[in-house]
């Protein structure tokens, strides 16, 4: 569609508060010497008729096109007229076709995605997240890679998705988004798979996510508690820890979010094998997190960690394990702030922004805490929708809904790393 | 709750945001008066915030007890309130006693699918006593939806529960992936009802509940007119993060003081671990009758 590329100015002028074209016509006009082209800058130039120009009348015998907006089209048909200037309606109603392009791409998008035959609408199984993965990586195959980190205590394979435009071995800054650490906060993982699917294909086309690529890398992990989620589809809906043994004691699991090396056994989490904030032996003592911190150690070059969680809509910085302010709170408080501003944009989601040991409890042990106290600066938990009406029990309609807006909030904060490389 | 919004608030990005605790004068004044005023920011830095008895989120702990507590002496399982946001509050603090909150609040419907957006209005005096639970309530609230239609909508439920075929053909409610069949939203909503009563009497300053699920249906019975409704829910608990089983047995009927009956099973120690796994219901050996 060449009106595509018309159209590419227009709307990249106005791409905050879009502006509407209802009934606005494009004419077509004929300009075949110079006195022609005179009448017609005579017209285009009066201020009351607000005409937009699309390409200009500055050589004749070439068409002129004219964006009349609905109000000025009986004034400029009677002025064409009377000059004599021949003109044709090439767009009737500027906006219909706005919306039916609008409409286009979004079931090509959707076509795309129901061809894959995964629909990101709705809740799988870790099969099926692990395969969809996989045809991530076979989709794009110079971006992402499938790269598997380690594997859980019941041995299943903990997969990342690596999104990087280079090749080489020069470990670039990057970016490690978490997901699915507590397995019974499903629009975690169901947010993960879905970003991981944008990240693809918004590269090259999104100036955002292309130029945070150009510079970055980014791992996606969207199941770090691979047993603990297959237990929730199997036995447990609202199981929350890993399904490791604990020697003595006939509960199972320690909370995979208790069990990093940050304040380890502090305020915020129990030594209780039956709990469900348990932290476990000693820190890294669950194979799952020992995965992460090996891979993100053993990488050196992390600057920001983004772990997401369900539910009560709120966006965390550290610390978690104390209520001391962070060296770096003020700057991560602005941050998040931009962030939830960003993600409230799409549909009004609201968002409570602050530290997370005053913003929800205090909790010992955490990723974010530990990847920040190991120079990962750019450290946040997002706790995804809702606040209490559904929980984890989230309908799948509301999947979309939900990683369309956190995108919104993850580009913010990825944005804004890219910016302030250190 | 934490608030919930179906849209960005007038006043700023975030609006009225609920008033964060305002740790460090509340401390100052242990056994005076602390005024949290609306929007005020985050705590401020202390020595004396690393007390455990002054938790974050008082105010909206608060907040979520008396409308627990509203929702069930209402009985209405169609006009149930959520929490919108904290306007204000304060806090009196006797490290003997317990605290008491006196704050305003605004609600919203429960039911997202109202489409109405009406903002409540709420004022109430919510009394912790020091780590136990069943804070003592005050609470009045403007009206949200006129007397006559909440009766008829009420009544429209309890006629429409009626006709539901018993036994009920259903394990959970809603499903792993959240949905709830339409003809099943009452019994969803008469379950918040008596959860409600459930929730306010296990609330304390540090411990606040949601209901996660329904994961049983035990009876359905509307003999005597009445809905009698025994069940066993899942609480999702703050800030321990437990799954509490609870067995409810309700008895409604539209315009008439709701009964409840209840059963929670209690969390387990390492030594006599059992069960766990399921976090199925234990039936209760006793269970009240009213």
């Amino acid at each position: 569609m060449k009106w595509i590329l018309f159209f590419g100015a227009l709307i990249g002028l106005s791409v905050c508060g879009r502006e509407k074209f209802f009934g606005d016509q494009v004419f077509r006009i004929n300009v075949r010497n110079g006195d022609e082209i005179s009448k017609l800058s005579q017209l285009v130039s009066s201020d009351n008729l607000k005409l937009n120009v699309w390409k200009s009348p500055s050589t004749f015998s070439r068409p002129v096109d004219v964006l009349v907006p609905s109000v000025s089209l009986q004034p400029v048909k009677s002025f064409l007229k009377s000059q004599g200037l021949e003109y044709s309606v090439t767009i009737k109603d500027l906006q219909a076709l706005l919306d039916n392009e609008d409409e286009e791409m979004q079931h090509n998008e959707g076509q795309e995605r129901s061809s894959n035959k995964f629909n990101y609408g709705a809740y799988h199984s870790l099969e099926a997240i692990y395969r969809e993965m996989d045809s991530i990586a076979g989709d794009f195959p110079k971006l992402a890679t499938r790269v598997k980190i380690g594997h859980s205590f019941e041995h299943r394979p903990m997969y990342v998705l690596k999104f990087s435009t280079t090749e080489g071995r020069r470990r670039r800054p990057a970016i490690w988004l978490n997901a699915g650490i507590h397995s019974r906060e499903w629009i975690s993982q169901a947010t993960a798979i879905w970003t991981a699917r944008k990240i693809a294909s918004d590269y090259g086309k999104d100036p955002a996510i292309t130029t945070i690529l150009e510079k970055m890398d980014i791992f996606l992990l969207p199941v770090a508690n691979p047993d603990g989620y297959v237990y929730t589809q199997t036995r447990n809906r609202l199981w929350r820890k890993t399904r490791s043994v604990n020697p003595g004691s006939r509960c199972i699991g320690v909370d995979p979010n208790r069990n990093w090396n940050a304040s380890f056994a502090g305020q915020g989490a129990s030594d209780n094998p039956c709990s469900e904030i348990y932290h476990g032996p000693h820190a890294n003592s669950e194979v799952e997190v020992k995965s992460v911190v090996d891979f993100i150690q053993e990488h050196g070059n992390f600057k920001c960690f983004i772990d997401l969680h369900s539910y009560s809509q709120l966006l965390m910085y550290p610390y978690g394990y104390t209520v001391k302010k962070a060296p770096d709170a003020d700057e991560l408080d602005e941050v998040a702030r931009c962030a939830a501003k960003a993600l409230a944009s799409l549909s009004g989601t609201t968002y409570q922004v602050g530290p997370t040991c005053t913003t929800v409890y205090p909790a010992s042990g955490s990723s974010v805490d530990w990847a920040y106290d190991h120079g990962i600066k750019y450290a946040f938990t997002f706790e995804l929708r809702d606040t209490g009406h559904y929980g984890f029990l989230l309908p799948a309609n509301q999947i979309i809904p939900t990683a369309e807006e956190t995108w919104l909030g993850l580009k913010t904060i990825m944005e804004h790393v890219r910016n302030n490389l250190y | 709750m934490l608030p919930r919004r179906q849209r960005p608030p007038a006043s700023g990005p975030w609006g009225p945001r609920p008033a964060v605790l305002l740790l460090a004068p509340l401390l100052l004044a242990l056994q005076g008066v602390a005024a949290a005023p609306a929007g005020a920011g985050g705590p401020e830095d202390s020595p004396g915030l690393q007390d455990a008895e002054f938790p974050s989120g008082l105010l909206q702990q608060a907040a979520r007890a008396a409308l627990h507590f509203f929702n069930f002496r209402a009985g209405s399982p169609s006009a149930l309130r959520v929490l919108a946001a904290v306007l204000e509050g304060r806090a009196t603090v006797n490290p003997k006693k317990g605290c008491q909150v006196d704050l305003v609040f605004t609600t919203d419907h429960y039911n997202p699918e109202v489409g109405e957006e009406h903002l409540g209005k709420c004022s109430a005096r919510v009394f912790f006593r020091n780590q136990k639970p069943r804070p003592a309530i005050n609470v009045t609230c403007t009206r949200l939806i006129e007397k006559n239609k909440r009766q008829e909508e009420d009544y429209l439920l309890y006629k429409h529960m009626k006709q539901l075929k018993t036994p009920l053909d259903v394990i959970s409610i809603p499903d792993s992936h959240g949905h709830i069949d339409p003809s099943l939203r009452p019994i969803w909503d008469l379950a918040f009802l008596g959860s409600s009563y459930v929730m306010w009497e296990k609330t304390t300053q540090f411990l606040h509940y949601y209901m996660a699920q329904i994961s049983s249906v035990n009876q359905w019975k509307t003999s005597d007119d009445a809905i009698d409704f025994d069940y066993t829910v899942l609480l999702h608990e703050f800030s321990t993060q437990e799954i509490i089983p609870c067995r409810i047995h309700l008895v409604w009927y539209p315009g008439k003081p709701l009964k409840v009956n209840y059963h929670c099973q209690e969390l387990q120690t390492p030594e006599e671990a059992s069960g766990t796994e399921e976090g199925s219901a234990v039936a209760p050996t006793e269970l009240n009758n009213f």
